[in-house]
């Protein structure tokens, strides 16, 4: 059987090289799946999505990963992205931090300006990290 | 004895002297295998976004949108200027400062607007002090520091400004680090991008047959950003690499100048020593041949 081999690449390091059995991820138009013998393909992925994967022993692990691209070829995917955190290391103080800066910035600006798009993106950067440790430390969140 | 007393505080002075220039030597090179370090980390992310676009580069259409690569009139000009935040590094800095110089003179000279963008405490003087506005002088997190993050302000603050038509186009003057004894100062165009082809001009090496979601130019557009802050983040690793290897070297010359001075200074001292010795006993010699 085919093998799907992950790398997940960020500007300050490779965090995943090896085998897994499935990823699924969000892609800007929509949740991607992929498995062994996938199509090639290339696309962008959202500005604050999580990464599932499958191991190859049947475990799973979730990451954060935000602002990047996928690419499938040879039955190697690569996700190139800005950021990528495992749940556990994701340092939640900050992130809360993160979030009240970015829901005060929010609160004062114009909807159409550049900057409430960035601090827009910023809030759901910091809850999408939040939800991947409520998730994990089994304290709500979705499915 | 005032000369030979005058002698000892220089060759003291001279050791303290080499035993700092070593120091900063030994820290320079550890800055250097760290800077080594980071860029090899980072270099699996710039290999796949190139290879990226390599891959769409033949899908993008000739008259595809992209704003990114349009050329306009060049009115004005901007500069992306790393230099260093300290000095004793050689002849580092001001290598780069006389072709920034050299630009700065042909572009004055074809009629063109200028605007900075610096990285650097040096360059920041240089440019003031000729009585230049800096438009951004990027303090935090200093170039020693600088991670992904710092390119990624420096990529969005350009790409902005080209953007708002602000300028018309974009250079980076940065070091480029040849190899631990070489670096060349150098002048490369930032914005518009012109260093890939885009369309039928592509050599299409790889297979065009791929799903593309949600389409090339979409995706392309998406990537240019993330590929500029690779080119600006290269650029400002390159240059702090040089910096340290260029002070590395400066430190290395200056301790083996004060190791050689050191040597003479003694040798002279021992010269002068055994002089007033003899000088001595030959008194010493005389007044008991006097007495005798």
């Amino acid at each position: 059987m085919a093998e799907l081999h992950l790398r997940i690449v960020t500007p300050d390091r490779t965090i995943v090289d090896r085998k897994v059995a499935e990823v699924s991820f969000h892609g800007v138009d929509g949740g991607y799946g992929v498995l062994p013998n996938h199509a090639p393909m290339m696309t962008a992925i959202s500005d604050a999505g999580v990464v599932r994967i499958k191991e190859m022993d049947g475990s799973a692990s979730e990451l954060f990963a935000s602002d990047g691209f996928a690419q499938m070829q040879h039955n190697v995917l690569t996700l190139v992205c800005q950021a990528g955190e495992f749940a556990e290391d994701i340092d939640m103080e900050r992130v809360k931090a993160k979030e009240a800066a970015a829901r005060e910035k929010l609160a004062g600006l114009d909807r159409l300006s550049a900057e409430f798009i960035k601090a827009e993106a910023s809030l759901k950067k910091a809850l999408a990290r939040e939800m991947l440790v409520r998730r994990r430390s089994g304290t709500g969140g979705l499915s | 004895m005032a000369n030979l007393k005058e002698l000892r505080g220089r060759i003291k002075s001279v050791a303290s002297i080499a035993q700092i220039t070593g120091a900063m030597e030994m820290v320079a090179s550890m800055k250097l295998r760290k800077v080594q370090a980071k860029a090899q980390n980072f270099h699996p992310y710039t290999a796949e976004i190139r290879h990226m676009i390599e891959r769409l580069a033949g899908h993008v259409s000739g008259d595809a949108d992209l704003p990114l690569f349009r050329q306009r009139e060049v009115k004005t000009v901007g500069f992306f200027v790393i230099t260093s935040d300290r000095g004793l590094c050689g002849s580092y800095n001001s290598n780069l400062l006389a072709l920034l110089d050299k630009q700065i003179k042909a572009a004055q000279g074809e009629g063109k607007q200028l605007k900075f963008w610096v990285y650097g405490r040096k360059g920041y003087a240089w440019l003031t002090r000729r009585g230049f506005a800096v438009e951004r002088f990027f303090v935090e997190p200093p170039l020693d520091k600088a991670d992904f993050a710092a390119a990624k302000l420096v990529g969005d603050e350009l790409v902005n400004s080209f953007d708002e038509g602000e300028v018309d186009q974009v250079r980076m003057i940065y070091t480029e680090f040849a190899s631990v004894a070489r670096f060349v100062p150098t002048d490369e165009q930032f914005l518009p991008i012109t260093s890939i082809a885009v369309g039928e001009e592509s050599d299409n090496k790889y297979e065009l047959d791929f799903l593309l979601e949600p389409d090339a130019e979409t995706v392309f557009n998406r990537l240019m950003p993330r590929y500029l802050e690779t080119v600006a983040f290269d650029a400002m690793l390159q240059s702090l690499a040089s910096e340290h290897a260029s002070r590395r070297m400066a430190m290395k010359g200056a301790t083996d100048a004060a190791g050689r001075m050191s040597k003479d200074l003694k040798k002279v001292y021992n010269r002068a020593r055994q002089e007033t010795i003899t000088k001595e006993l030959l008194d010493i010699v005389g007044g008991a041949n006097a007495v005798g």
